[in-house]
C-alpha cells in the first residue's frame, strides 16, 4: 500500500481529500487509535482550510460553459448521453440523467462520490473513447462535476458513504491461489471466461441498463480496464460493482471478506501492467527442425513482441470498434525455413455464416513484395498498383495461404504448388495459437525472399469473425521492422580466445624483444 | 411505581380500543373486489429461450413468462390494486421470497410491502445476479453465487421493479412495492380477490408488463363482493 502502488487518479493532488479520504476509508482497520486520530484531525484540517475545499462545492453553472464546449458532443447537451457523435463510440458515452455511474467508490444503487467524478474526468477512462482532461485545470473539472451532478439531482441529494473494502491483503503465491479458487466459486468466469478473456457463455447476451450490447473486460488487459488496473481498482470495482452494466457487487457475495483482495490479485497476475510494444520483431536462429505445433513449449521459450492493432477507418466498410486490438508475435528461422508464431484474443472460435453476419476468423502478416532501398514502404493498406505487398494468411476456415496484394481490394490468392507456406491453428480459451512457416528463400517470382541480417517490414491485420469483420472491415498495424539474425554459430567460443591467445603472444614477443634490446 | 403501572395499563386498553373501532369500522363498511383479467384476441405461444449454459440446474429451455394466457383466456401475473386509498398493509404473515429455482423468478410477480424484508432464494448451485431496475428505491446489481443461498432485500418506496439476472438472460422478474394492502396479482386463471376495500367508489387499476395498464370506475359494496373483469389486448 505505497504510494508508488497508488493509482495515478491521485497524483494530481498528492495531500488532497481524495488520498486522505481514500486510506481513510478503505484502510481504516489498518490504522493504530493514534494514527487514527491524527488522520482524522488532518482531515478534517484540510476540509476546513486548504483551497481545495472549493473541491467539495464546484460551480455548476461555470461548469455547465466547460461541458458545453468540451464534453456535449458526445454527452449531449441534455446529458443524457446521445451527443452527435455518440452513435459511433462502443462503449457508447454515459447518460448523466439517471445518475448511474460505472467506477465509483460507493455502494451498488448509490451515486459517486464527487472524487470519483473528480478522478474520471481527470484520469479517462482506459479502453474507451473518454480522455483524460488534463487539459483543463482542476478548478473547470470540479465545476464540470458540479453540472454533471444537476443532471440527475434527485441521485445526488445526500452524499454517499464509500464502500468500507476488508484490510488491504498484499499479493502472495497462497493469495493468488486462494484468489483463483474464489474466482471459479464465484463464477467470473461466466462472462469473463475461463482464462479472463472475456469469452464466457453469457458475453453476446450482455447488456447494459439502456439496452446496448457490452463486452466483458478482458482481464488479460488490465490497461483496458476502465477504472484502472491496480490491484486495489480492480478490488474497488468487485466491491461496487459497475452500476449500470451486468457486473454486479461482490462485497457480501464471498465466502471470506478478505477474499475479494485474494481474487483481485489473482486478475492482477494474470497480465503484466503493461503490453510493452515492441517496436522490431527479432526472427532468432534456431537449428533443426521448427514445431509446427502452436502449443509446443519450444514457443513459450522463444522471445514475444506485442503489436498493437487498431480499427482500419480509412476505406469503407470502417472498423470503428475493432475486437482485435493486439498480437503476440514470436518468429524463429533455420537454415531453410522461416516460422511466425502468433497469439491473439478473439471471443469466439466463428463458423462462417454470411446469413447471419458471421465469417471466418482471420489474420495475415504483410511485407513489402520487393526489398526497397532506403525506408521506402508500401501503403501500409495493402500496398497499392506501384507498390504491392506479400501476404502470409490464416484463416479459420481456409488454414494457411499466401496472397499479392497491390490494394485492400486488389487480392490476389496465390494457388496450387506457388503455395509453400504451411502451418496450424489452434483455439482454446478465448485466444487463437498459429504457427506459419514458409522457406526462407523465394520459390516462386511472387514471393518475398527473407534474407538474413537486413532489415524489412512487415505489419499485422486481424479479422474477428465472430464480430462480424471482414474484407475492409478488420484491424491493423502500421509498418514495423523485422529483421532475421545471423545464424548463432560456434564464434563466440572461437574468435575471443584466438584474440586472446594473439594478445598473449604479442606481448610476449613484446617482452622478448624488449628484453633482448635491454 | 404503581402510577406508571397503571398509566401503561391504561394506555395498553386505549391502545386496543383504537385499534380494535378501526378494524371493526373497515368490517362494517368494507366490501371486496374480486373479478378476472382476460387476454383479448388469440393468445400468442410464449417466447422460448435455449438454455446455453448451467443447463443441470436450469434445464433444457426457458419458456417465457411475459405473457402467460390460461384457458377461457385469463390473463396470469396482473397485477390489480385500487387507486389512491391509503391504509397500512399488515406484515405479511410469511417473508415474501423471490425464489430463483431452475433459473427462473418465482414467483414471477412479488408483491412486497414497502419496507418490508424479502428474502432472494438461489437454490441452483450456480451463480445469479440479482440486477433491478427501479428508479424510487436504489437500483442494484448484486451477486449470489452459489454458496450464497439467502440474500435479504428491502425496498422502501412503493414502485414496480423490473428483475433480471445477467447471468441468465431470460431470468426476468418483477417485484411490485405497495403501500397500501389493496392489490393482488391474477392467477393462472386470471382471477384475482381484493379484500377490506371501503365500501364506495374506486378506481381499480391493472398493470401488465406487456400489455400495460388500464382503469376501471367500481363501486364497492358493504359486506358484499364486487365484480370487475379487465380485457387486456396487445
Amino acid at each position: 500500500m505505497e504510494d508508488s502502488h497508488q493509482p495515478s487518479a491521485i497524483s494530481y493532488q498528492p495531500r488532497s481529500l481524495a488520498l486522505i479520504s481514500l486510506r481513510f476509508t478503505l484502510h481504516a482497520s489498518r490504522f493504530t487509535p493514534l494514527r487514527f486520530t491524527l488522520h482524522a484531525s488532518l482531515f478534517t484540517f484540510l476540509v476546513l482550510f486548504t483551497p481545495q475545499a472549493w473541491a467539495q462545492t464546484g460551480d455548476a453553472s461555470a461548469g455547465k460553459v466547460v461541458y458545453e464546449k468540451k464534453c456535449a458532443l458526445c454527452h449531449g447537451e441534455k446529458g443524457d448521453g446521445n451527443g452527435p457523435g455518440a452513435a459511433s463510440f462502443d462503449p457508447r458515452p454515459r447518460d448523466f440523467t439517471q445518475g448511474k455511474y460505472k467506477i465509483r467508490t460507493t455502494p451498488s444503487g448509490k451515486p459517486p462520490s464527487d472524487q470519483d467524478l473528480f478522478r474520471v474526468i481527470s484520469d479517462g477512462m482506459p479502453g474507451t473513447s473518454m480522455p483524460p482532461w488534463t487539459v483543463l485545470s482542476e478548478k473547470d473539472r470540479w465545476n464540470v462535476v458540479a453540472y454533471v451532478k444537476s443532471f440527475a439531482a434527485d441521485s445526488f441529494k445526500e452524499a454517499p458513504k464509500p464502500v468500507e473494502l476488508p484490510k488491504e491483503v498484499a499479493s502472495s503465491e497462497a493469495s493468488i491461489k486462494r484468489g483463483k479458487e474464489m474466482f471459479e466459486a464465484i463464477e467470473c468466469n461466466k462472462c469473463h471466461g475461463n482464462a479472463g478473456r472475456a469469452d464466457g457463455p453469457s458475453r453476446p447476451e450482455l447488456k447494459d441498463d439502456w439496452g446496448n450490447a457490452v463486452r466483458p473486460a478482458n482481464l488479460t488487459k488490465p490497461w483496458t480496464f476502465r477504472g484502472g488496473g491496480s490491484a486495489k481498482e480492480i478490488a474497488a470495482r468487485l466491491g461496487t460493482g459497475l452500476m449500470g452494466t451486468p457486473m454486479p457487487t461482490f462485497i457480501d457475495s464471498v465466502e471470506k471478506p478478505e477474499d475479494i483482495w485474494h481474487v483481485a490479485n489473482y486478475v492482477k497476475s494474470l497480465a503484466p501492467e503493461k503490453p510493452n510494444f515492441a517496436t522490431l520483431l527479432s526472427v532468432r536462429a534456431v537449428e533443426g527442425a521448427i514445431p509446427d505445433d502452436p502449443n509446443a513449449p519450444f514457443w513459450n521459450q522463444q522471445p514475444a513482441a506485442n503489436f498493437p492493432l487498431a480499427g482500419q477507418v480509412i476505406a469503407d466498410p470502417r472498423n470503428f470498434n475493432p475486437s482485435i486490438d493486439l498480437v503476440t508475435v514470436r518468429a524463429v528461422h533455420s537454415a531453410s525455413e522461416i516460422a511466425f508464431h502468433l497469439t491473439w484474443d478473439d471471443p469466439t472460435n466463428s463458423k462462417a455464416d454470411p446469413k447471419a453476419k458471421l465469417f471466418a476468423d482471420q489474420i495475415a502478416l504483410q511485407f513489402p513484395a520487393r526489398l526497397a532501398d532506403g525506408n521506402e514502404r508500401p501503403y501500409v493498406l495493402m500496398g497499392d498498383g506501384s507498390n504491392p505487398v506479400y501476404l502470409l494468411r490464416w484463416s479459420s476456415d481456409g488454414g494457411v495461404g499466401e496472397a499479392n496484394a497491390g490494394g485492400i481490394t486488389k487480392i490476389t490468392p496465390q494457388t496450387g504448388e506457388a503455395v509453400q507456406a504451411k502451418g496450424n491453428g489452434v483455439f482454446a480459451d478465448g485466444q487463437y495459437r498459429l504457427v506459419i512457416k514458409r522457406p526462407l528463400n523465394a520459390t516462386d517470382p511472387n514471393d518475398l525472399a527473407f534474407p538474413v541480417g537486413e532489415f524489412l517490414a512487415v505489419a499485422f491485420m486481424a479479422w474477428d469473425g465472430g464480430a462480424g469483420e471482414t474484407g475492409a472491415k478488420m484491424s491493423f498495424s502500421s509498418w514495423y521492422y523485422l529483421r532475421l539474425e545471423e545464424s548463432a554459430s560456434k564464434r563466440p567460443y572461437v574468435i575471443p580466445p584466438l584474440v586472446i591467445l594473439l594478445t598473449v603472444l604479442v606481448e610476449l614477443l613484446v617482452v622478448r624483444v624488449a628484453r633482448r634490446r635491454g | 411505581m404503581r402510577t406508571v403501572w397503571t398509566g401503561l395499563a391504561l394506555l395498553a386498553m386505549t391502545m386496543t380500543l383504537v385499534s380494535g373501532s378501526i378494524t371493526s369500522v373497515v368490517a362494517q363498511g368494507a366490501g371486496s373486489i374480486v373479478g378476472e383479467v382476460k387476454f383479448e384476441g388469440a393468445a400468442p405461444a410464449p417466447k422460448v429461450t435455449k438454455v446455453n449454459k448451467d443447463k443441470e440446474a436450469c434445464g433444457e429451455e426457458k419458456k417465457s413468462e411475459d405473457l402467460v394466457v390460461g384457458p377461457n383466456k385469463g390473463l396470469k401475473n396482473a397485477v390489480v390494486s385500487v387507486v389512491g386509498v391509503k391504509a397500512p398493509v399488515p406484515k405479511p404473515a410469511t417473508k415474501p421470497t423471490l425464489d430463483q429455482k431452475t433459473c427462473q423468478f418465482q414467483p414471477h410477480v412479488l408483491l412486497l410491502p414497502a419496507g418490508s424484508e424479502m428474502d432472494i432464494q438461489n437454490p441452483d448451485g450456480v451463480l445469479h445476479n440479482i440486477h433491478t431496475f427501479s428508479t424510487a428505491n436504489p437500483a442494484i446489481n448484486k451477486a449470489q453465487p452459489k454458496f450464497k443461498k439467502v440474500m435479504t432485500e428491502k425496498f422502501d418506496k412503493p414502485e414496480v421493479i423490473k428483475v433480471q439476472c445477467d447471468a441468465h438472460s431470460w431470468m426476468l422478474g418483477w417485484i411490485v412495492v405497495h403501500d397500501h394492502p389493496f392489490i393482488a396479482v391474477s392467477d393462472a386463471e386470471g382471477s384475482f380477490k381484493i379484500d377490506n376495500v371501503p365500501a364506495g367508489k374506486h378506481k381499480v387499476e391493472v398493470w401488465h408488463e406487456t400489455l400495460g395498464k388500464m382503469t376501471k370506475e367500481v363501486e364497492v359494496k358493504a359486506g358484499a363482493p364486487t365484480k370487475v373483469t379487465f380485457e387486456l389486448k396487445k
